[in-house]
């Protein structure tokens, strides 16, 4: 890799606008993440923070009516969720969809089959796969009762966010955008799914981890914090910035955002 | 009921009353007479309207000089066919298969005209004597070969007590505009337990008339699965009737209908006795101007205590000019019972599929195991393994636009 390269960040966000049935929720995101930092956002409810999230995983929901997203210098506007995917985003859902009917180990592999397809690389064998499951489950304690059943249907919500983990893990995306991962989890879950974030944490892989709580970032230290207010970001900081907002609260950003 | 004025006869009832009258079925030949084939007006018909479906009836069949081999090759098998409405010779029956032959229809008589047609022209029935755990699949190929042939047969079915089958039947032929009329009787000694599954493969100008008509005893176990994926109009009328205690029926069915299809299943079950359940479901997934009919009526006896059954029909609509059509009925008598009944229609989740396209699936493929999803509750319970893979077969088939 040439020094310039190097350079080139993983996630860059210019200016974004998006709109949703005529509401804009993403006025003016601006956004850098070189490669192998994690970045955090941290905003209150309904601030936009999961609009952001499905924008990059491209939802088509959502129209973006300005600006420009970069993976690795390239824009991904034009591109299908499925590229974006193969292209190295992977998003983990604030709340994971259940799909009665769809086996949990058929839809894993056709996911990493299909981005190992569209990579220009061959089909993971059997064994392999199994292998890869075996050590992502152990990691996360995703046990095999819960791979029988179909995706994510019964899963309590914990065992849905370490389903997510454990899906991230086996697919090492490039960018991973974490929403709200901490939620509905108690202390031990948390603990579990933080371990399973930082072993993937290897100085390449970049992550945008999304929340409104401090607690998370106890356990996934971030390099940059950044403060989400009514659609973009109003201030950036270390992790010390994620203390001082449990300690004063979101106040102080409100009159600044509008 | 003789309506005041005689109703107007097209060519198809003209057609067939002569062959009713040349078989000697004067009875029905006499009730298509007076009334017609059923209209709208007659509720079991309401979606199917049979006199303006049905334009013309092709001549009886003859006897096929060649047949094509099944349209459905299951692993395994132990298969038997009838080809134009006679009985073919079979191979060696396995263990606990007696295999016959019996004359004439096979079904109870009532008031329903296709049902009074496949008792008067069937001249042959295939008949089955079963007893104990039988491992292999028995299929029973129907097929109707050759130029537009009008074919009744038929197939009577015994299962003894305490003994276990899978039974397949699979219709298929030449691509001709037959009319097919085809009866299935089957009864359930005590605590029997029967998966039987019927799969219309026929040619998209062929009409599929199915009557399948089950008795079950103390105990029995039934689960019934009809596929219809194939033929351009396709009737399925299932008539399960409860008559001992403990009795269980799955009853269930899929229509798969595309462009210029018409595919109705129309269920009628009795739980005569107390102390019965059974589990009506069935789908239909709709492509192009198409139409899905499901019809399902629960009859409870009046000493019938304790029926649980509910019934379901989820439609899948995966383009906007498909019509699904879905009629639950209850008639109850007896107080103290549990039934229920549900319909839902919808297109494929938009977040389940973006779901599945963030993780790099791609469209047609998300979209195909969302579908694959949908009607694995259907699938999923055949536990004979070629079966089920050839039923999976049949689906992924007609998505991609095979059949
Ligand atoms: N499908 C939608 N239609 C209209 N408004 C929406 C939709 N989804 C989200 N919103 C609105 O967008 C805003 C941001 O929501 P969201 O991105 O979920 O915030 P956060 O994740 O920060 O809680 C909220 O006001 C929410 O009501
Ligand atoms: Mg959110």
């Amino acid at each position: 890799m040439t020094d310039t390269a190097a350079k080139t960040p993983v996630l860059e966000i210019r200016n974004l606008h998006a709109r949703i049935e005529e509401r804009e929720i993403l006025k003016g995101v601006n956004l850098v993440i070189p490669q192998g930092e994690v970045h955090a956002i941290m905003g209150r409810n309904g601030s936009g923070k999961s609009t952001l999230s499905y924008v990059l995983a491209g939802k088509e929901d959502y129209e973006i009516t300005e600006g420009e997203i970069l993976l690795n210098g390239e824009s991904i506007l034009e591109m299908e969720p499925a590229e974006r995917a193969a292209a190295g985003i992977f998003l983990a859902f604030q709340y994971p969809i259940e799909i009665p009917g769809v086996a949990t180990m058929t839809f894993l592999k056709a996911a990493i089959n299909a981005q190992r397809k569209a990579r220009g690389e061959g089909e993971l064998s059997t064994p392999d796969f199994m292998r890869a499951v075996k050590e992502a489950g152990a990691q996360l304690n995703v046990d095999s009762a819960m791979l029988k059943r179909p995706l994510n249907v019964g899963f309590s919500g914990g065992e849905k966010k370490r389903a997510e983990i454990m899906q991230m893990a086996l697919l090492k995306p490039s960018l991973a955008v974490l929403d709200e991962t901490d939620s509905g989890l108690d202390i031990d879950a948390l603990q579990v799914v933080s371990k399973g974030v930082n072993a993937l944490r290897d100085g390449k892989r970049s992550m945008l981890v999304i929340t409104h709580y401090q607690r998370l970032l106890n356990h996934i230290v971030p390099d940059v914090v950044h403060v989400f207010s009514d659609g973009r970001i109003v201030e950036s900081g270390d992790k010390d910035l994620a203390l001082q907002l449990e300690a004063k609260g979101y106040a102080d950003y409100d009159g600044q955002a509008a | 009921m003789r309506p005041a004025f005689p109703v107007r006869l097209g060519i198809a009832e003209e057609t067939l009353i002569a062959q009713l009258k040349a078989a000697g079925a004067d009875q029905i030949a006499e009730r298509v007479t007076v009334a017609g084939l059923p209209t709208r007006r007659v509720e079991a018909y309401h979606y199917t309207d049979l006199k303006t479906l049905l334009r013309t009836i092709p001549p009886l069949a003859q006897p096929a000089n060649e047949a094509t081999g099944t349209a459905l090759r299951v692993a395994g098998a132990y298969t038997l066919s009838i080809v134009n409405g006679v009985v073919q010779n079979a191979a060696t029956a396995p263990e606990g298969v007696i295999v016959g032959k019996t004359h004439g229809g096979v079904l109870t008589h009532r008031d329903d005209t296709l049902v009074g047609i496949s008792n008067g022209l069937t001249k042959e029935a295939l008949s089955l004597d079963l007893k104990g755990a039988i491992g292999q699949v028995i299929q029973i190929d129907h097929r109707i070969e050759g130029e537009a042939a009008h074919v009744a047969d038929a197939t009577k079915i015994f299962v003894a007590d305490d003994s276990s089958v899978v039974i397949l039947e699979t219709f298929s032929g030449s691509d001709a505009a037959h009319v097919g009329n085809h009866a299935s009787y089957i009864a359930l000694g005590k605590n029997a337990v029967v998966t039987h599954v019927t799969v219309d493969l026929g040619s998209r100008s062929t009409s599929h008339f199915a009557t399948n008509e089950y008795h079950l005893g103390d105990g029995a176990q039934l689960r019934t699965l009809v596929v219809h994926a194939g033929s351009g109009l396709a009737r399925t009328h299932l008539f399960p009737r409860m008559e001992g205690a403990g009795a269980h029926a799955d009853v269930t069915g899929l229509n798969l209908v595309a462009e210029g299809q018409h595919s109705d299943i129309t269920m009628e079950t009795t739980h005569a006795v107390p102390h019965t359940s059974s589990q009506p479901l069935f789908k239909s997934i709709t492509r192009g101007r198409s139409k899905a009919v499901v019809q399902g009526k629960l009859i409870v006896a009046r000493d019938a205590q304790k029926t649980d059954a509910k019934f379901m029909h989820q439609g899948l609509m995966l383009s906007d000019d498909a019509e699904i059509l879905s009629k639950p009925e209850l008639e109850i008598y007896a107080d103290d019972v549990v039934c229920g009944h549900g319909s839902t229609c919808g297109k494929l989740d938009d977040d389940s599929l973006f779901y599945l396209l963030s993780r790099g699936i791609p469209k047609a493929e998300a979209e195909t195991m969302l579908v694959r999803g949908f009607i694995a509750e259907l699938i999923d319970p055949i536990e004979d393994e070629a079966l089920n893979e050839a039923l999976q077969g049949i689906v992924d088939g007609w998505l991609l636009g095979d059949h």
